[in-house]
């Protein structure tokens, strides 16, 4: 059974690195199988756990992942999130409508007119910029707390990407490709790390698996010491690999995300989380 | 040294790795004390070997488990050239599907010569 989802998901790289159309899997029998892959995996754990990352895999990091949870240190963030909604309220209850609860669960989505991902922190941006304000840096900052803040008034709500139409099955596929594909000098993919051996070491650090890596961003982590964005993970875990990272809110990284998030479906959003 | 010009070398490693064959290890029966001194301390080394990330590896703290444990070596590789060909990453060195285990030196992330001491180091283990 593992087998042959490994085989699966390996043949998938040949077969995209040769011709991208005309092999594009179909994300939902893609999505399925991956969900099969950790339930093989990892029997005893169950789907809704994944929301929780690497803790799932270790009794006593997830004690003191719970305990620090028990006074978050994300949560000053989350009231500065508050206050910088507040300060433009106007302006954003213009593009994402009057419940801030009701935000973070349409995101990331497929524009169909522009055929470009739609990311929360991209579209914070372009709200901001077409009401004449000036644009948040991506990383950090004020564009993790609001973001911070959004998704904390969705928590329980469960992630909910769609795809319905050739241009977001193929930027689901071009995240799929990015994601495992090989890169850099040391010859890995995030799949590597994050699918095949996810729940193992990697020195002291606990590989968290793919499932569920979205539900939780922004993350505020203890080596940060502040709130850092998906795409500044992704860059981090890129230079890791001795690869080239792309830049925040790039296409590739907005890619990347829309795979990840649409894998994730029907989990809950538990965001801004706390991460070692 | 920036990342554009690492993969420069990093290319330019690849490409004469594909001309020139791995050196052979066998050079000594009995290596140096202080080469398998410095194989440990590139085995160890985060910014080199970085074994530990994967491996376990003699009295190494917090070693990772992704790779199985570097031990018995010599009984698992009684000729020493399949070990350094297996880190070096020579196109007859056993492959593993999906492995994270890097090949060190066909994608130039450590030189020959570095090879031939981790490789010391690791056959006391
Ligand atoms: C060499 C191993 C390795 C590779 C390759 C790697 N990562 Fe990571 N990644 C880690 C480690 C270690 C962490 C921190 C522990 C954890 O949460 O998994 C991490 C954390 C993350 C997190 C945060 C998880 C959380 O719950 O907060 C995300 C998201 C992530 N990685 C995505 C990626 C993506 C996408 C790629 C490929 C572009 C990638 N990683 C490649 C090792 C790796
Ligand atoms: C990113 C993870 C990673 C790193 C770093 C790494 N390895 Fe590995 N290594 C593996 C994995 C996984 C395997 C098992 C699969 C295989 O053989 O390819 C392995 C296999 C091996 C084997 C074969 C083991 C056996 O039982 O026959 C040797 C020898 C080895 N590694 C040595 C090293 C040395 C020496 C270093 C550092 C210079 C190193 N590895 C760094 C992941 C890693």
């Amino acid at each position: 059974m593992k087998k042959t989802l490994l085989g699966s998901l390996a043949l998938g790289v040949t077969m995209i690195a040769t011709s991208p159309a005309a092999f594009a899997v179909d994300p939902e029998q893609d999505r399925q199988n991956l969900v099969d892959f950790f339930k093989s995996k990892s029997p005893k754990i169950a789907f809704e756990d994944y929301k929780d990352g690497g803790y799932i895999y270790s009794a006593d990091k997830r004690a003191q992942w719970e305990a620090v949870e028990e006074f978050p240190p994300y949560l000053d963030s989350v009231d500065a999130g508050e206050e910088l909604y507040q300060q433009d309220q106007a302006v954003y209850e213009k593009c994402f409508g009057d419940d801030p609860a009701n935000v973070r669960p349409h995101y990331p989505y497929f524009d169909e007119k522009t055929q470009q991902v739609v990311t929360l922190e991209w579209a914070i941006n372009i709200c901001r910029e077409d009401a004449g304000l000036k644009p948040f840096k991506y990383k950090k900052g004020d564009i993790a707390k609001l973001s911070a803040y959004f998704a904390y008034q969705s928590r329980g709500q469960k992630v909910d990407v769609k795809i319905d139409s050739d241009g977001a099955r193929e930027a689901y596929n071009k995240g799929r490709d990015m994601f495992i594909k090989p890169v850099g000098q040391l010859g890995l993919s995030c799949a590597k790390c994050h699918a095949y051996n996810a729940g193992r070491y990697a020195r002291a650090d606990l590989l968290s698996p793919t499932l569920g890596h979205t539900t939780h961003f922004p993350v505020f982590r203890a080596k940060w010491q502040e709130l850092g964005t998906l795409h500044r993970r992704y860059g981090g875990c890129h230079q890791n690999m001795r690869a080239n990272p792309f830049k925040p809110q790039s296409e590739e990284y907005r890619n990347l995300e829309f795979f990840q998030a649409y894998i994730s479906n029907g989990l809950e959003i538990n965001g801004p989380g706390y991460r070692q | 040294m920036n990342l554009k010009m690492k993969q420069l070398l990093t290319a330019f490693a690849v490409s004469c790795a594909v001309m020139t064959a791995p050196v052979s290890v066998q050079a000594a029966d009995k290596p140096a004390a202080s080469d398998i001194e410095e194989g440990k301390k590139l085995a160890f080394s985060r910014s080199k070997g970085n074994c530990l990330a994967c491996h376990m590896a003699g009295d190494g703290a917090q070693p990772g488990n992704i790779g199985p444990a570097l031990v018995a070596m010599k009984l698992r590789y009684p000729d020493k050239q399949k070990l350094y060909n297996k880190v070096w990453g020579t196109s007859d060195s056993m492959k593993v599907p999906n492995s994270m285990m890097p090949e060190f030196g066909l994608h130039g992330i450590l030189t020959d010569d570095e090879i031939r001491k981790v490789v010391d180091y690791i056959y006391t283990l």
